[in-house]
């Protein structure tokens, strides 16, 4: 056992204080203490005042009120937004709003058309990109939205996707069968549920089931991505 | 004991609670936001302390309630109760304060590794008859020095956890943890 010939560092005299010296060591320093008067006072100190340093008491504030906002936020992250929902038809103008929601029937095809398009040649994304942002803004914004959230989630899953390519040799064959099997189940409800967004963009139900699908396809890569 | 630990104990104590909480995140998980805001509810004051503690700013600890509680909703999924969920709403909150302190290059992270910094000295405040409670003490401390304080005194985690979520090296956290500990002695008058 070597005997210490300056005072302890600080080091030493926290670790006393707070309990995580190691026996060996603090042999040591008890022999130090015995003879230095300097160190043996600041230590007593120390032990006595950093326990008391934990015990802080829990600050109160009222705090319900910010549920509505959290809950705010919480419903706005359930929807795919689609932009500005079409007008509500006024008592007066409520014989023009089949025909308006029938004008909404051609834009919605084409740009329907360039978000399949934009999907399926994720490698020529730049390129697709002008040319999708382009012909969507013909659409108006409700459509670029569309494309805007669905990017934000096909990003996100690529990622992971790469990501779990590079580890899928460590998942264990039937895993990696379950994960393709569900990933698929969960691609087809995707691909139905943009179809039905399409078709009627003014549905809330559907923009929320579009969203939980996409957060479902993200978490099962996430979960994926951590087991393997 | 610290926050951590209170966070396990809790959920021990409540055992008779225990199926109703365990319920609650299982419906909450899907979907169910009548029983996240339960939860919420239940946890809010512990996590806003935290996040209190660990900025010193009451108004932005309120915000970052509500960034803990909104990235809570959207990862519940990957709840898998091996931890309390007080436990896992903690360490979720400790992400979200460092990372709102790394995006925004707050003062606390850019401190942390500034050796000259010092706790601000209450000034005339400082009479012998008031002395300063600990909560008030943290928020006069540097910020690299409170954080790394709350985290390892606080809230229980090793230095090497600290490390590895602040990004500092564990030496600097021991140092600003001894450092934060002298200040803290000497404004409170232990």
């Amino acid at each position: 056992m070597s005997s210490l010939k300056a005072h302890l560092s600080e080091e030493d005299r926290h670790r006393i204080a707070d309990g995580t010296m190691d026996e060996e060591r603090r042999a040591v320093i008890d022999a130090h203490l015995a003879s230095c008067w300097n160190c043996k006072s600041d230590v007593a100190h120390l032990t006595k005042a950093v326990p008391s340093l934990r015990h802080v008491s829990e600050p109160t504030a009222p705090l319900d009120d910010l549920w509505t906002e959290i809950h705010e936020r919480i419903e706005q992250g359930k929807i795919v937004s689609l932009g500005k929902e079409p007008p509500e038809a006024t008592p007066a103008a409520a014989p023009q709003k089949k025909k308006f929601s029938w004008l909404w029937l051609a834009p919605i095809g084409v740009a329907a058309g360039v978000v399949i398009a934009l999907f399926a040649l994720p490698g020529k994304r730049g390129a697709e990109d002008r040319q999708a942002s382009s012909m969507v803004a013909d659409t108006g914004a409700t459509l670029v939205s569309v494309v805007d959230s669905s990017y934000a989630y096909e990003r996100e899953a690529q990622v992971l996707l790469d990501k779990l390519e590079l580890q899928r040799a460590l998942l264990r064959p039937e895993a990696a069968q379950a994960l393709d099997r569900d990933l698929h189940v969960v691609d087809v409800a995707i691909a139905e549920l943009k179809d039905a967004v399409a078709r009627d963009p003014a549905n809330p139900a559907l923009r929320q089931l579009l969203a939980a699908s996409y957060r479902q396809k993200v978490d099962l890569l996430k979960r994926a991505s951590n087991a393997s | 004991m610290n926050a951590r630990a209170r966070g396990s104990t809790e959920a021990t104590a409540t055992n008779g609670n225990a199926a109703s909480v365990d319920d609650l995140v299982r419906r909450a998980q899907h979907g169910e936001v009548a029983a996240f805001e339960s939860l919420y509810r239940t946890h809010a004051q512990a996590i806003y302390a935290l996040c209190w503690r660990m900025t010193g700013d009451e108004a932005e600890a309120r915000e970052l309630l509500q960034d803990v509680f909104v990235r809570a909703w959207e990862r519940l999924t990957t709840f898998r109760g091996q931890s309390s969920l007080a436990t896992w709403l903690h360490r979720l909150g400790t992400n979200v304060v460092l990372e709102r302190m790394r995006v925004g290059k707050r003062e606390a992270l850019r401190m942390i590794d500034a050796e000259s910094a010092e706790p601000e000295t209450p000034g005339t405040d400082r009479d012998a008859d008031t002395r300063m409670d600990l909560d008030r003490a943290l928020k006069s401390l540097p910020g690299g020095a409170r954080t790394v304080f709350v985290l390892h005194d606080i809230e229980g985690y090793s230095h090497d956890e600290i490390a590895a979520m602040t990004g500092i090296a564990p030496g600097t956290a021991r140092a600003q943890l001894w450092r934060a500990r002298r200040a803290l002695v000497r404004l409170l008058d232990l």
